[in-house]
């Protein structure tokens, strides 16, 4: 089969690779039908996450029909239209118990490989480093999903796939960031990021009753579908000498009730302390560019709550000091998709949320490298390219 | 030894199979040192004394028999843990919890199944004798060597241990303990591991470099453990397709 698979730091190819199989019981293979590009894809393509190796299959926000299904799966059979979020959770552990999915204790098959930079080992994923589980991703024409029944929600037949298809990621991490905000009537929730995650943050956040919304980020594309798609406020961090002031402004001096970081370790910005993030980074002395995450602790009212999605490394210069002067809650994770897509597909199928606008762009899987530079160097408005093997 | 008279020894306070082993491979331990020795000063160039020293520094270490893991283990109280600590090599500990019963959890363990999942490629085991365990390392040009560890102690429920057989060339033992967690959070695991090849550090240089790393093949039979366990089944990326081929087993 056709795969887009990881050659080495900012080079994709499309390769032909073996096809998945059932390998356990509770397997099912996935004909994937639509993937999408995540913004966290492009810390292991620009070479920011280690442990990718030549000729890695990536991708890991999919839906697909399912095309084989191991003797030990229950609720599934060939036919069913199905999205799967990023990270496998058993269903079993202490951890899926608690709905804290990408926690999972029984996912990730390279523990060691994790749980001495951890301190222990988080659920797997697809396609997406071999720390991290070093499952073949989606970007292919088929996938094995482990522990299909809890892995594997249906799409009401009224649904498009663009409907769905963020529900596996983008939707589930934003509308996760949005609920880690406890959110309470007359809240301004401010969030760093207007891609496809920051998008579904704002609205969610609007869904979950918020008053005011702020997204900041710097592509005008983006700040208008902030504008129109979340009904949010935007500021335009390049054309303000100082977001946080700017923020401090709008609230009359509180700050943001909350603030959700949606960039993570590869933020742009302005001024000295990212011309001193970009250095340390290029010469591997850290992981992180942090200027988002850095303005959003300091934005942040006092007592507020600071909910991060964004990806990290090992970062340094971190102001622990204003979190705990400031008493904010922090709250994150990577996402518990299992926890949010029935509620998802229920706000997609009932009109309450479409996030169907993030697919900007579609392309073969041959054209997938295509999309992936689109997609990097946001040319041509792309937001979300989606890719159909 | 059997497992009577591990039993009989463990009452009396007495380990007779631990100074048989360690003197058969000081006398390895400086066989080797000594042969690399002469050799090194017949050749008479940096290679000749760089194989010199190496094998002055296992003949030393063979004389004095120092052992790494000892003192560690030496603080510790029990009877099983002295047993330990009368060992040499290289001992490893990780723990884990899984979330159901010691009983069933130690009723798992000894299936012979459980344990060549949870150890993987690393050990076999006879259908005959489901107490007797064969270990093997392989290394370049099909070069491998095994040896054969046997289960000498148990008690349901509470823990198991193994040892190598005398004869082996590999020297090392392993326990397994269950403890009940805090709450409802089930039982946690303890495995130790004890690995011991002949030549001190340059023996364990060779197992590590042959893929045989402690402290990973602990930390992975206990999370394999779990899952089996826990799921049923063990994450594996036995057939994971890649422009590589097939199959991912690091």
């Amino acid at each position: 089969m056709k795969a887009l698979c990881w050659h080495d730091v900012n080079d994709l190819r499309v390769k032909d690779v073996p096809e998945p199989q059932i390998t356990n019981p509770r397997d099912v293979v996935l004909r994937v039908t639509k993937t999408t590009a995540c913004g966290s894809d492009l810390h292991f393509i620009d070479g920011y996450l280690p442990t990718m190796r030549e000729g890695d299959i990536i991708g890991h926000e999919f839906m697909g029909e399912v095309a084989r299904v191991g003797r030990k799966v229950t609720s599934l059979e060939r036919g069913n239209r199905v999205v799967v979020p990023s990270f496998i959770g058993c269903g079993s552990c202490g951890f899926c118990g608690d709905d804290l999915w990408s926690l999972c204790d029984n996912t990730n098959p390279n523990p060691e490989l994790q749980e001495p930079v951890l301190g222990d080992v988080t659920a797997g994923i697809y396609g997406y480093t071999h720390a991290f589980g070093g499952y073949a991703g989606s970007h292919a024409e088929f996938v094995r999903v482990p522990h299909a029944d809890e892995n594997c929600f249906p799409v009401p037949d009224e649904l498009v796939d663009e409907q769905a298809l963020f529900a596996s990621d983008a939707w589930a991490t934003g509308y996760m960031g949005a609920d880690f905000c406890d959110i309470e009537d007359g809240d301004t929730v401010a969030i760093w990021g207007c891609g496809g995650v920051g998008l579904m943050a704002q609205q969610s956040a609007r869904l979950m009753g918020a008053e005011r919304v702020i997204g900041i980020d710097r592509f005008p594309e983006r700040l208008r579908l902030s504008r129109s798609e979340a009904g949010a406020e935007t500021i335009d961090y390049t054309a303000v000498d100082s977001v946080v002031e700017e923020l401090e402004a709008r609230t009359g001096g509180r700050g943001p009730d909350a603030c959700i970081d949606a960039v993570g370790m590869e933020a742009h910005g302005t001024g000295i302390v990212h011309a001193y993030d970009r250095a340390k980074q290029r010469l591997k002395l850290h992981t992180d560019r942090g200027k988002a995450l850095r303005q959003a602790i300091v934005a942040c009212r006092k007592g507020g709550t600071l909910s991060i999605l964004g990806v990290y490394g090992l970062m340094d210069a971190f102001p622990m000091g204003i979190i705990m002067n400031k008493g904010l809650t922090v709250k994150t994770a990577q996402q518990h998709g299992q926890r949010y897509v029935p509620k998802l597909l229920e706000h997609a199928a009932e009109g309450q949320m479409d996030p169907s606008y993030l697919a900007t762009h579609e392309f073969s899987l041959e054209d997938a490298p295509r999309g992936y530079e689109l997609f990097k160097h946001k040319e041509d408005g792309c937001v979300r390219p989606v890719f159909a093997p | 030894m059997t497992y009577a008279q591990t039993v009989e020894d463990e009452r009396t306070g007495v380990v007779s199979s631990a100074p048989d082993r360690t003197r058969w491979k000081r006398i390895v331990t400086i066989g080797t040192g000594g042969g690399l020795l002469l050799i090194g000063l017949r050749k008479r160039s940096t290679g000749g004394a760089t194989l010199a020293l190496l094998g002055g520094f296992l003949c030393y270490r063979g004389i004095v028999n120092r052992s790494d893991g000892q003192h560690d283990l030496e603080r510790l109280g029990t009877s099983l843990d002295r047993a330990e600590a009368s060992a040499g090599g290289r001992t490893v500990e990780r723990s884990i919890t899984v979330g159901t019963s010691a009983a069933e959890l130690f009723e798992r363990w000894i299936e012979p199944s459980t344990v060549t999942q949870v150890f993987g490629p690393v050990v076999e085991i006879s259908p005959e004798e489901s107490t007797v365990w064969t270990w093997r390392i392989d290394g370049p040009f099909g070069w491998h060597r095994t040896w054969r560890t046997e289960v000498v102690e148990s008690e349901p429920g509470e823990f198991l241990r193994w040892e190598t057989h005398d004869d082996a060339l590999v020297d090392g033992w392993g326990t397994v303990r269950f403890r009940r967690a805090p709450g409802e959070r089930g039982t946690e695991v303890t495995l130790r591991l004890n690995v011991d090849p002949p030549g001190g550090a340059l023996g364990n240089m060779l197992v590590e470099r042959a893929g045989f790393i402690p402290e990973i093949l602990a930390t992975k039979a206990l999370r394999r453990f779990k899952s089996l366990v826990e799921t049923g089944e063990v994450p594996t990326l036995e057939r994971n397709p890649s422009a590589r081929g097939r199959g991912d087993l690091l």
